[in-house]
């Protein structure tokens, strides 16, 4: 049986490992131990990270990258890498306005998962990976496969699903975490700790509601509701908005839930996901439709919060998708 | 009224012109009318029993007497003792569901009945002819463009149009319609459709929309609401009715395509007739629940261990005993796991197979 580590253990390796080798055992003071991670000097190479699950060994930094969703774009260009990226795939929509300009000259391989072929025909040396299921042979290849053709993998630490790797609950100093393990594999220690402080200073910024609200996060789905559950990046979202999420009770990061279990716990608001595919507009036509939902108070009020899909998963627009969601409940009356 | 052909007319228990009259006595138990009276009067009570518990089953926790008053309330009987969000989870949410489950159980375990009949495959099922597969390309597509208020009849247009494929290449390839010719033609027909399926999926696994998708292609209940009722129940009347009525019709396949011609079946002009009936049915079931398996496979194999296989007898209990059945199974599929639900599809099969083990070995010791 493999030896299962814990998330904390696992982030105390590389920068233990970036520590020894440095020859610089001085971390931030004052801070918790997974905030050391910001510390590992640019030279900490080679690095070897747990992964998953999968041992993953960088003997520099990686500098032909290939990410595949959203949430690993979009950390790769907060921490200025945008010259690192030869191919980019499986976006859930466009980048946020700030990031326009660096993504923009920007190869996309496509617009689903790649294919094997695909991906190493763009020559990478790291496939970074929003989802563990995007690194099959069906997809873009096997980690083991990637691994022996010299392609190193890198999954974004809040998708693993393995136990004792899922995050649970995902919290806002692990999504911190991942920022400095992914500064530490990139070799780009300072502007990791410089979106780490930039983002701990926005979020300690956020007012959450004091209103005491209950909210169902409704993401997708209509005859079966798909909603945020318990200890995903909704979960971390709701709280930190002082939301509460009337689907806590289910571990899991999302989860279904019936219409009935969702009209008996009577929300009092709707957080709506809105996607190209699945619009916010769609679902509020839905949650009209049907007579048992329509009677709902936060229905007939419209009270309705939307946020942007790709900022619903675990990166560095979370942060910004509570500021947003307290400013809605504020446009609100709340 | 019945669909297709007629035993000849004024002969109701003996078929007569040369028919073999020693086999059909062999099928009827001895009493049969009196027998299926008892099973038929002791199902309907069950059902009813069945619908007016299950509603008072779910995640919300509502007394039955609360419950019951809401559904009286509704029928014009009293004031509704729940607040009007409450009322609306028994009305809108519970009662439609309830009422959807009974009758695409009635209608699957009706169509499987009578596809084992015409098809003399006991394998037979409601999707036999490519039809879950036609229903699923329509609905797949049009879940895919996102205009979910097309998705039933999306979903019976792909029906129809996968049988008028399947009956097409069956009668262009044997030049009439046997029932060998007809399943092979069924498999040619779902493959096809069901690539395409796949296919689409595939090319469009964008986000989570594939998660509605895969939902409906298990089969759910979830998300039913009264134009469901009407559009299942109505289905259930206005073609179940007619079916259950071609008993005599089915009798006679059973002997094969022979004896049925020569006890006066038209048999090709019965078979279409009867297999596009069924389509229509299938389609409509579909339409509003996706494909459930095993009720139309089961539960017709049930009923005729319980009382033979003579079809006045089989097709009514068969409605019965489907209605029950997917009712409960559908209530352990919305409570079991509250607040997730579980797609009915498992249940179904979970516990169809040890019911129909438990009945298949009773009726080996009484046989």
């Amino acid at each position: 049986m493999p030896v299962r580590r814990s998330p904390i253990v696992a982030a105390a390796i590389p920068v233990v490992a970036a520590l020894l080798l440095a020859g610089c055992a001085t971390g931030a003071a004052g801070t918790s131990p997974r905030s050391d991670a910001a510390s590992p000097a640019s030279s900490g190479f080679p690095l070897t990270i747990d992964n998953c699950g999968t041992e993953v060994t960088f003997e520099s930094a990686p500098e032909r990258v290939v990410t595949i969703k959203s949430s690993t774009l979009e950390l790769m260009l907060a921490l200025g890498l945008e010259d690192r990226v030869v191919g980019t795939a499986f976006s859930d929509g466009p980048v946020p306005d700030e990031f326009e300009g660096a993504a923009s000259g920007l190869e996309v391989l496509s617009d689903k998962v790649p294919s094997q072929e695909v991906v190493l025909a763009a020559e990478p040396d790291l496939v970074f990976a929003g989802w563990e299921s995007n690194l099959t042979a069906e997809g873009a290849g096997d980690r083991d496969t990637l691994a022996k053709l010299g392609v190193a993998t890198y999954v974004a630490p809040a998708a693993c699903k393995g136990e004792g790797y899922m995050p649970n609950p995902l919290a806002f100093d692990e999504v911190f975490r991942e920022f400095e393990e992914a500064g530490a594999v990139f070799g780009v220690p300072d502007a990791a700790a410089a979106l780490v402080a930039e983002q701990r200073a926005a979020l300690d910024a956020i007012e959450p509601s004091d209103a005491g609200l209950t909210a169902l996060w409704y993401s997708s789905g209509e005859d079966l509701p798909y909603v945020g559950a318990g200890i995903g990046a909704p979960q971390m979202i709701m709280d930190a908005a002082g939301l509460d999420n009337v689907a806590s009770d289910v571990e899991d990061t999302w989860t279904s839930m019936g219409w009935e279990a969702i009209v008996a716990a009577d929300p009092d608001v709707i957080v709506l996901v809105d996607a190209p595919w699945n619009t916010a507009a769609a679902k509020i036509a839905h949650l009209e439709q049907n007579p048992a939902t329509a009677a709902l108070p936060a229905v007939q009020q419209q009270r309705y919060v939307i946020v942007d899909f790709p900022s619903t998963e675990a990166g560095v627009r979370n942060v910004d998708a509570v500021a947003s969601v307290v400013d809605q409940l504020a446009s609100l009356g709340y | 009224m019945s669909i297709g052909g007629r035993v000849a007319p004024g002969d109701t228990t003996s078929a007569g012109r040369g028919a073999p009259p020693e086999a059909t006595r062999l099928e009827t138990p001895a009493r049969p009318g009196l027998r299926t009276g008892l099973w038929a009067g002791g199902l309907t009570l069950l059902l009813a029993a069945s619908v007016i518990v299950a509603v008072t089953v779910g995640p919300a926790g509502l007394s039955p007497a609360d419950v019951w008053a809401s559904v009286l309330a509704h029928l014009g009987i009293g004031e509704p003792t729940l607040t009007p969000l409450r009322d609306g989870i028994v009305w809108e949410l519970r009662m439609p569901r309830v009422l959807t489950a009974a009758a695409v159980g009635a209608g699957l375990a009706l169509c499987g009945a009578v596809m084992q009949a015409l098809t003399r495959n006991p394998l037979a099922d409601p999707y036999l002819l490519g039809l879950s597969s036609g229903a699923s390309v329509g609905a797949v597509i049009v879940i895919v463009l996102g205009v979910g208020l097309l998705l039933p009849v999306a979903a019976f247009v792909g029906a129809l149009v996968a049988l008028a494929a399947t009956l097409g290449l069956a009668s262009a390839a044997a030049g009439r319609l046997t029932p060998t010719r007809t399943v092979l033609a069924g498999l040619a027909v779902t493959s096809v459709f069901g690539a395409i399926t796949s296919l689409v999926i595939f090319w469009s696994a964008t986000g989570d929309s594939y998660r509605e998708i895969l939902n409906w292609l298990l089969g759910s209940l979830a998300g039913t609401d009264w134009t469901s009722v009407a559009i299942a129940g109505g289905a259930v009347v206005l073609i179940g009715v007619p079916l259950v009525a071609s008993a005599r019709t089915l009798d006679a396949f059973a002997f094969g395509d022979t004896a049925a011609a020569a006890l006066g079946v038209h048999v090709g002009r019965s078979r279409v007739l009867l297999l596009t009936g069924t389509a229509l049915l299938t389609g409509a079931l579909v339409s509003v629940s996706g494909a459930i398996g095993f009720v139309g496979l089961i539960l017709p194999h049930a009923v005729r261990l319980l009382v033979g296989s003579r079809h006045r007898a089989l097709l009514p209990l068969s409605v019965l005993a489907g209605a029950i059945f997917l009712v409960w199974a559908d209530t352990g599929a919305r409570t079991l796991f509250d607040p997730r639900e579980l797609p009915v599809g498992i249940l179904t099969a979970l516990i169809g197979g040890p019911v129909f083990a438990v009945l298949l070995l009773r009726g080996r010791r009484l046989s």
